[in-house]
């Protein structure tokens, strides 16, 4: 598998950089999708996959910053690309000031809180809060992007926006692996009292995973706001958290597994089109059969990526 | 600054009606090998978790350097120099022998909470002098073949010397074992011993629960003898084993024979 990681990733990012020349405009939209809600799963995988917090609520902060690029575009007139701070920003405050009061719940207690705060949040966009969020039809008619003044009005530059975002993105992934704090969410997800017994606190970094996820979801809803040129209430409701939550179960605690759940979660469904409401009862057996046979998902996480220097003889393990 | 030293005065721990640890005092000095023994359910483990922080007691004081640890967070504990191991071995089981090692070296480690997002010079020289200490340690426990090893996998004898290795990374002032040779055959409990003093020999305090009596005997330099929660006996090795309370409270008194 460490070999095959080694091939694919190059070769993901090749076929990703080459792909929307090869696509037709429908096509383009669902490669884009396909890169915005990779972004959403993976830092959903955060705080489920790497930390085990039963989380619920991912469309929450991904709804979070993709209405807040809206409003300050509509509202304010911010040019889409200078919205991006603000859109990570108040997503992982808000990230840290939720999950503070709830972290120490555990697994099905948090999961309905979790819940709760994606609801809340949906009837508070719907209800138009302070006029600014457009009640029931949401915000439409976004400015396109500029770039240093040149406007970016065709698909095939979103695209390129969402694709950095997703190597962003992966290279935060990568640099939480090397990393202590990485490592500590790793650790309280095994085994919280070992971990606090450690030396571990574990409340912070569970706190900490929700502000990282927040944050990168947000990011993730800028693109959104900007693939659309527009946000409604219902692109962010629980049934989103929901296909958020079964991509990183499904596909796994990794980043090919992320990858391959939406894949199968989010383009296989568009590419079974045909079949209309069909494809999902076919969907629906594809996932209880992925849970069977593979339970800790498509591509789970793998352990012992360790310096060289500290694997001696033959003995590689996993 | 104030000795190494552990004081443990009148330590209460009641889980609802039932008093598992009344009244407590003991006192480990610095250097030593220090032995809590007692009949199961004695209340061993409940005096180290009250110390470790994982309950906290409801009277008396438990002070360490100079300083009241009672209600510190388990964390906190660790911090000021105290580690554990578990009766019932609690490693990371999916991940591997190395990384479970590296643990130990969470709070000495220098990054912060955004070097997690953003890497610099400074967290990748941090990273890796700690492999470095991870290192250390497979070294002394003899570990380096199992280093990419998941722990869940290896056996029982060899995880007990990870979840030492762990505690060990932390460089600790004290060390506290519960029951580490529970489930050891007779060659790893003589390799426990020699470790055991091995790390005396680095100046580390050794507080721990066992059940080989035996082994017990041989190694440790005062034993406390604890039973239905209260202290029935403390002495050396020789001392206790002539000491009539701690005969009844292990044999059974004669009188009981003769019912």
């Amino acid at each position: 598998m460490k070999k095959l990681q080694g091939f694919g990733y190059p070769i993901f990012f090749v076929v990703m950089a080459l792909l929307p020349h090869l696509l037709d405009s429908r096509w383009q939209a669902v490669a884009i999708t396909f890169l915005i809600f990779a972004v959403v799963a993976l830092s959903q995988d955060i705080i489920l996959g790497k930390s085990g917090m039963f989380h619920m609520g991912q469309a929450l902060f991904f709804g979070m910053g993709a209405y807040i690029t809206a409003i300050l575009n509509a509202q304010y007139g911010w040019p889409l690309l200078t919205t991006i701070p603000v859109a990570i920003l108040v997503p992982a405050f808000f990230g840290v000031i939720l999950a503070g009061p709830i972290v120490h719940l555990r697994g099905d207690y948090l999961l309905v809180t979790t819940i709760g705060f994606n609801i809340v949040f949906v009837q508070v966009v719907q209800n138009n809060l302070g006029g600014i969020t457009g009640g029931p039809n949401g915000i439409f008619g976004l400015d396109s992007m500029s770039f240093f003044g040149i406007q970016l009005v065709s698909q095939v530059a979103v695209y390129y926006f969402a694709f950095a975002v997703l190597l962003v993105t992966l290279l935060i992934m990568r640099n939480l692996e090397k990393s202590k704090a990485g490592r500590a969410l790793h650790y309280l997800r095994e085994d919280q009292l070992a971990a606090e017994s450690i030396g571990i606190n574990t409340r912070i970094y569970k706190i900490f995973a929700f502000a990282v996820g927040a944050g990168i979801a947000g990011l993730a809803g800028t693109v959104f706001a900007t693939q659309y040129s527009a946000v409604s209430p219902e692109a962010f409701n629980f049934m989103q958290s929901v296909l958020f939550f079964s991509i990183v179960i499904v596909g796994g605690s990794s980043v090919p597994g992320v990858l391959i759940g939406v894949f199968v979660m989010f383009v296989l469904p568009e590419i079974f089109r045909e079949f209309a409401t069909w494809r999902f009862f076919i969907f629906g057996f594809a996932m209880i059969a992925a849970m069977i046979l593979r339970p800790h998902g498509i591509w789970p996480a793998t352990f012992g990526k360790i310096p060289k220097f500290l694997i001696k003889g033959d003995n590689h393990g996993a | 600054m104030a000795r190494n030293e552990l004081i443990l005065s009148d330590v209460t721990k009641r889980f609802g009606g039932l008093t598992a640890v009344d009244a407590l005092s003991l006192k480990v000095e610095e250097g030593q090998i220090y032995g809590v023994i007692g009949p199961n359910g004695a209340g061993k483990t409940t005096v180290f978790n009250c110390i470790t922080g994982i309950y906290k007691s409801e009277e008396g004081s438990v002070n360490w350097r100079g300083e009241e640890i009672r209600g510190l967070t388990p964390y906190q504990i660790v911090d000021r120099g105290i580690v554990r191991t578990f009766q019932t071995i609690r490693l990371f089981s999916q991940m591997s022998v190395a990384e479970n090692i590296m643990s130990g070296r969470h709070i000495k480690s220098s990054q912060k909470l955004w070097h997690g997002i953003i890497h610099t010079a400074a967290s990748r020289r941090d990273e890796l002098f700690n492999w470095h200490k991870v290192e250390e340690q497979l070294d002394f426990f003899d570990l380096g073949e199992f280093a990419a090893t998941p722990t869940g996998s290896l056996p029982y004898g060899i995880q007990r010397r990870v979840e030492m290795a762990r505690a060990l990374a932390v460089e600790p002032t004290l060390l506290i074992l519960d029951e580490p040779a529970a489930g050891l055959n007779d060659k790893e409990t003589l390799e426990l011993l020699e470790t055991i003093f091995k790390i005396r020999g680095k100046g580390v305090t050794v507080l721990l629960i066992e059940h080989d009596m035996d082994m017990v005997m041989e190694m440790t330099d005062y034993l406390a003898v604890i039973n239905f929660g209260k202290l029935i006996a403390e002495g050396t090795p020789a001392e206790i084993q002539q000491n009539p309370a701690v005969i009844e409270a292990y044999l059974g008194s004669e009188d009981d024979d003769d019912e």
